[in-house]
């Protein structure tokens, strides 16, 4: 009984916080750690199935604002939001997210079974993904930037330029020296994800809607059988949905790659897939490909975080901390045999990603209907949870004034056409570049990388992935 | 067991909306490691107190901007409380901050030691180690091992530059991971994570000790060996590779940087006079006699030896003595040269 009370509890916790724009699974989480403390009072292993609860609730639920809103509710979700708005502002938000939920929830189920049935074997795989292999991997990351690069090239080249510059804001990895900070010292812990994600999307699209004073679905339709409609284009596509899936699970298991890689690798990779096709204004492929590889990646990311103690994205470092003060040590040899806790593992991610999804079908086309109310009321409120999802770094007014400098960015960057997908990109890539190349040079002469058939494998596939996305790819996206 | 939980989630609801009598001030991000710590040992101190205890995080650019803020605005404020950690101890060396132990009193601090290990197939004289986010002591270790006695700071540099392999941009996953793969043929951690991250591969047959720093004796002014993990002291592997016991200035840089990092690895300080300041260090000392508590706190965060109030205080001059000129400007000279750092020689330390 207390297993399905803490499935419940956390798959709606997971499931409102994945609503609110800019939030996610790491924000979700973050609040957690004012009442995990009541767990071990009884039962610790609970605690386990709320925590994965709320991971995978949470996951799903961040696919809604991006839908609906064209705000994604994480980082990860602004894949997902390049063809599902545009969906949802043709009146066919019910479709595009029922699509999604079947996706993210098949794609969870089967990671989640594979991950979690198989988690002591993968130990010697992990071994196998080296620096330079983690390099090209996420060279090959940036390199389908061309697949996500808008119509003016030009300026989405720009835009990554931009993304760059501003994901190296903070401090020198090698002399610890702030770096371009311009004198103020909050920069000099970086331009944190989250204000640059809401900046970049969210407050363009809630000002928009607001200064219009219109609803956001500009071509009413019955939400009225578009659920069938969703779950039977999740199955025509479902090579889409798996090949997402795929992506995810292994950029999940590369710790520190994170969701919003593998979600744009996914919408890439599907953009590649259907060379003939025009993304952008409303795609079902482009909504079912990267929402295949969301739950994935989450599953995959406990992998090195359970065996190793290292966390596999951001989420799971929030979750080794939580797990701690239940008295799991992550990555300790006793843990890999203790059969409750992975059994706990299990349930709580597949409970809840069943019980999100019955949720969510049942009243997607309800929910939907958000986009139909004129956005003054609901779009000043969206700002709140917006600021609010903001300002949790510090609380101070430098949280504030980095929110709204992000903002002029992506408002600056929608009226004049930067691709904002292919900022992001490059904002979350730079310091992941940059330090694995200083790693890479450091430990590996050239000899000794010629020696890696992975390494160089993924090398090849980075340039021609990205030469073909620049120059031989004519289908650009319109998502700006 | 259903009402149980009802019942605990509705009391505990409950007591996180009463109001917060004292604050402990955490210069970090949730989730991490001294972010972790305060919550653990805040929640086993709070009975001890019978007070609640509020925890503010105030993050930012290696945990200075927080500790900044306590040093001129909220220590003044006798219900707020600081919680640092020994990368502040070392930024306080070597950066322009504003916060200053000095001018402080110390409610309790950990006195903590750091272990390295190697793996077995790689060679002691030329090791490739991971930096970190700052100045690492144990470059300044591995230095005085594989090049001996007798050298100036400028020869110390070259060695450093000739024979180690120093590995910037990597985070604490990332450098485990590294050294579980081969990558980095040298690693280190603090105790508890040592046991969890190295002791298998020690097991195992792959890695072996290499050095650690020793304990912080604060009485007598110097460091002794870890009883567990006894001979691995580096002054006990320099004297016995080299025939002499380590000294010279290049030695006493050393020393100033591992007591800061290691001897106030976890600190709590109050502001000198705060009135609140002997009731903590009473709950703090009633805590650290509670085989409970202890427990608890042990099996989360590691055994490490509390010294409160006074004993604190004791520590932090003794950490105070070892600043002097020479020091301190080898210890700089040594981080622009050889690591690569930015570091800034603070004439004010040794005014």
């Amino acid at each position: 009984m207390e297993i399905i009370l803490a499935i419940f509890v956390g798959t709606l916790y997971g499931l409102i916080i994945g609503l609110i724009p800019s939030a996610g699974a790491t924000t979700g989480l973050v609040a957690v750690f004012g009442f995990i403390g009541w767990f071990t009072a009884f039962d610790p292993y609970l605690g386990v199935v709320f925590v994965m609860s709320v991971v995978a609730a949470s996951t799903t639920g961040d696919s809604y604002s991006g839908v609906l809103l064209g705000i994604p509710g994480a980082n990860s979700a602004a894949a997902t939001m390049v063809d599902g708005f545009p969906l949802a502002l043709q009146g066919q938000a019910t479709y595009a997210l029922s699509a999604a939920i079947i996706t993210s929830t098949a794609n969870g189920l089967i990671w989640g079974t594979l991950t979690f049935a198989l988690l002591p074997w993968y130990a010697n795989l992990i071994m196998i993904f080296g620096i330079p292999e983690l390099w090209a991997f996420v060279m090959f990351a940036l390199a389908t930037v061309g697949f996500i690069s808008s119509t003016f090239w030009v300026r989405s080249i720009i835009a990554i330029c931009i993304g760059c510059f501003i994901g190296l804001i903070g401090m020198d990895p090698v002399t610890a020296a702030d770096r371009y900070t311009f004198g103020w010292n909050y920069l000099a812990d970086s331009v944190q994800l989250m204000p640059f994600v809401a900046g970049l999307f969210a407050v363009p699209e809630i000002l928009k809607g607001i200064t219009n004073n219109k609803k956001v679905a500009q071509h009413t339709q019955s939400q009225k059988g578009q659920t069938w409609q969703g779950v039977k284009a999740a199955w025509q596509y479902k090579w889409d949905g798996l090949r997402g899936g795929v992506i995810g699970a292994v950029i999940g298991f590369l710790p520190g790659l994170g969701g919003a890689v593998s979600d744009w690798l996914s919408y890439s990779a599907t953009t590649a897939a259907h060379p003939k096709e025009k993304f952008g204004n409303g795609n079902i492929k482009g909504v079912i490909g990267p929402e295949g590889s969301n739950n994935a990646q989450k599953a995959t990311s406990m992998i090195p975080t359970v065996l190793f103690g290292i966390p596999g994205a951001s989420f799971a470092a929030i979750v080794m901390a939580l797990f701690m003060y239940l008295d799991f040590e992550l990555g300790s040899p006793d843990l890999v045999y203790d059969d409750r806790f992975f059994s706990s593992l299990f349930i709580g991610f597949m409970g809840a990603t069943v019980l999100v999804a019955i949720i969510c079908l049942l009243f997607t086309r309800w929910i939907a209907y958000i986009t139909h109310v004129p956005y003054w009321i609901y779009g000043p409120l969206l700002l709140l949870f917006v600021t609010w999802a903001c300002v949790q770094y510090t609380g101070g007014w430098e949280d504030y004034v980095i929110l709204f400098l992000c903002s002029v960015l992506g408002i600056l960057a929608k009226h004049f056409k930067f691709s904002r997908p292919a900022m992001l990109i490059g904002f979350i890539l730079a310091e992941r570049i940059e330090s694995l190349s200083i790693q890479m040079s450091t430990l590996y002469t050239i000899d000794k990388l010629l020696q890696r058939p992975i390494f160089l494998s993924l090398c090849v596939a980075a340039l021609v992935v990205f030469i073909y996305g620049v120059f031989y790819n004519k289908r650009k996206i319109d998502y700006v | 067991m259903f009402k149980k939980l009802l019942c605990a989630t509705a009391l505990s609801a409950f007591a996180s909306t009463a109001i917060a009598d004292i604050t402990f001030v955490v210069p970090q991000k949730p989730g991490a490691g001294t972010t972790v710590w305060t919550e653990i040992v805040a929640r086993e101190l709070e009975p001890f107190l019978g007070e609640t205890i509020n925890i503010e995080l105030i993050p930012g650019a290696r945990d200075i901007p927080g500790f900044n803020k306590w040093h001129n605005e909220l220590r003044f404020e006798d219900d707020h409380f600081m919680v640092s950690h020994g990368g502040n101890g070392v930024s306080f060396l070597q950066e322009d901050v504003d916060y200053n132990y000095a001018e402080y009193e110390s409610i309790g601090l950990m006195n903590l030691n750091i272990i390295t290990a190697i793996r077995n197939d790689a060679d002691e004289n030329a090791p490739s180690f991971a930096a970190g986010s700052g100045m690492v002591p144990e470059a300044f270790a591995m230095t005085l091992l594989i090049c001996g006695p007798d050298k100036t700071v400028d020869e110390y540099v070259q060695c450093f530059k000739d024979n180690v392999t120093w590995v910037s941009g990597m985070s604490g996953g990332e450098r485990r991971l590294a050294f579980k793969r081969g990558e980095l043929t040298a690693t280190r951690e603090n105790p508890a994570a040592f046991k969890k991250h190295v002791m298998p591969s020690i097991e195992a047959g792959d890695t072996r000790l290499w050095f650690h720093h020793g304990i912080l004796d604060a009485e007598n002014a110097q460091h002794i060996d870890d009883p567990n993990y006894p001979r691995y002291q580096l002054e006990i592997l320099f004297e016995q590779k080299w025939g002499v016991p380590p000294s010279g200035e290049f030695y006493n840089a050393y020393v100033l940087v591992k007591s800061f990092r290691d001897g106030l690895q976890k600190a709590i300080w109050a502001n000198k006079g705060n009135p609140n300041s002997a009731r903590l260090q009473a709950a703090l000392t009633a805590m650290t006699q509670d085989e409970t508590a202890m427990a608890n706190i042990v099996a989360k965060v590691g055994d490490y030896e509390w010294l409160i109030g006074a004993a604190g205080d004791q520590q932090r001059d003794t950490l105070m003595s070892f600043v002097t000129e020479d020091a301190l400007r080898n210890l700089v000279k040594f981080n622009t040269e050889a690591l690569g750092l930015a570091s800034v020689y603070k004439d004010n330390l040794t005014e």
